[in-house]
């Protein structure tokens, strides 16, 4: 077994899941006033509550990661450019050899960053809508950010978490076990294991 | 859908429908009408800054639901022109503030037609702010909603709003909306403002000249980045999310997990 993801990493994973999925919940009731939405959490009043620090929580969570991925998803070689080329080369049916990945693979890094991009922008204009008052273009604004980075997320994250459970059998132990069998190392993130030594 | 006005909803409003007119040409500037909606409404007074002008507080605040703005204009008799125009909720027909609020029943409409609200199912997230065209909502430190309500307490006693009932010189008038709109007519104003913007505003204006000189927005219309994200945006989270699940159970079905190259090798 070779240790993927460490155990402070685990648990960010899901203190920022659990709290974007609570987010989602509550935003799609707000955004479309869904009565049944609001009476899962009593009103929409202590929805509006949970949703605000909920929102705290995932930015606090979000802000964490940024020691864990930051610097791996800013890092690209040649070896990125093919993997586009190829759209990662596991969603079609044809059988293709994906070029050498890292630790993460392309599409990977790409999606810590939307999620890192749009998470800032939700955080900041939610922040914004709750403590500024009297400020009609900062409200207009963030309103708008607000709206604008919510369909990125409803887009992205039912894909990651897809991709992360039945579309790659054996990839979903690494958010819980944090580990993985070597011979799958070798296979998936044949770079990162050759730089620390187990190839 | 969004944009249309609830025509349903406005045809029974609009018979008891009342409104105010305001006539700038009447106004001295007294500000007797700001006094009398802090009494009524039992509104602290605020500590502002002189900035140079009669106008004060500078422009609405949480606890300032109706000021007197002081607009000096050139006129071709005069250097100067002193404007007075009575700024408050304009209680549109079709009220964005309204529409877009997520809180049922925090922002409702009077029989008499005023968009009132109520404080304590206000949830605070200021999505009237962006839905109104005239920046008239306020927040106090609470993180609720402050705006001029048509004394909504006092017109549905058969009183006027207080306002309305203080104004010595009656530059503000209040009454049937249609009645009002009829004598600004005969009084000799062609147009009045707010008489068709929104489906009819519930603050009427009798403006001798264009409004953009009172200051006032000619097409007053909800801000086209809230239409954006209402028309746009919304449909998009929820074809977005609907798209992403119903690729990924295809895929599924279609393609299946995914599988080395070697483990294909070996079936």
């Amino acid at each position: 077994m070779v240790r993927k993801a460490s155990v402070e990493e685990i648990i960010n994973h899901w203190i920022l899941a659990g709290s974007c999925i609570l987010l989602i919940i509550t935003g799609y009731g707000f955004l479309f006033k869904i009565e049944q939405i609001y009476a899962l959490f009593g009103s929409n009043m202590t929805m509006k509550i949970v949703h605000n620090w909920a929102g705290v929580v995932f930015t606090v969570s979000l802000f964490a990661t940024l020691f864990n991925y930051l610097h791996e998803a800013l890092t690209y070689d040649a070896d990125d450019w093919a993997w586009i080329k190829m759209g990662g080369g596991y969603l079609s049916k044809k059988h293709t050899v994906p070029p050498p990945m890292g630790k993460f693979n392309t599409g990977q890094k790409f999606y810590y960053l939307v999620i890192l991009l749009a998470g800032i922008a939700i955080s900041a204009s939610g922040l914004s809508i709750w403590l500024v008052h009297d400020n009609r273009s900062l409200t207009l604004a963030s309103h708008l950010m607000h709206n604008l980075a919510f369909v990125i997320f409803v887009i992205a994250v039912p894909a990651h978490a897809y991709l992360g459970t039945l579309a790659n059998p054996g990839t979903l132990r690494i958010m819980i076990y944090g580990t993985v069998p070597l011979e799958f190392a070798r296979k998936r993130y044949p770079k990162w294991m050759k730089k620390i030594g187990k190839i | 859908m969004w944009l249309r006005p609830r025509g349903a909803i406005m045809s029974t409003i609009t018979e008891s429908r009342k409104g105010l007119l305001i006539s700038p040409e009447l106004c001295i500037g007294c500000r007797g009408c700001q006094t009398a909606c802090k009494n009524w409404n039992q509104l602290p007074g605020q500590r502002t800054k002189n900035s140079g002008t009669m106008q004060n507080p500078p422009d609405l605040t949480p606890t300032a639901f109706n000021i007197i703005r002081y607009s000096e204009v050139p006129s071709d008799t005069n250097a100067m022109r002193w404007l007075f125009i009575s700024r408050r909720c304009m209680h549109c027909g079709d009220a964005g503030c309204q529409k877009i609020c997520p809180a049922p029943g925090a922002i409702y409409r009077t029989k008499e037609g005023a968009v009132a609200y109520d404080k304590d199912k206000c949830i605070g997230c200021k999505l009237c702010v962006a839905g109104c065209p005239f920046d008239v909502p306020r927040y106090d430190a609470q993180g609720k909603i402050s705006k001029c309500h048509l004394c909504f307490d006092r017109i549905a006693e058969g009183l006027s709003p207080a306002c309305a009932k203080t104004c010595p010189t009656g530059a503000i008038k209040f009454g049937d909306r249609d009645a009002l709109i009829e004598s600004a007519q005969k009084a000799g104003y062609a147009k009045v403002y707010g008489e068709a913007d929104l489906t009819g505003l519930g603050t009427l204006y009798a403006f001798k000249d264009a409004p953009k000189i009172y200051g006032m927005n000619e097409n007053p219309a909800i801000p086209e980045s809230v239409i954006f994200w209402n028309t746009v945006l919304k449909p998009l989270a929820v074809i977005g999310l609907g798209g992403v699940v119903a690729g990924a159970l295809l895929h599924y079905v279609t393609v299946g997990p995914h599988k080395d190259a070697d483990e294909e090798v070996k079936k």
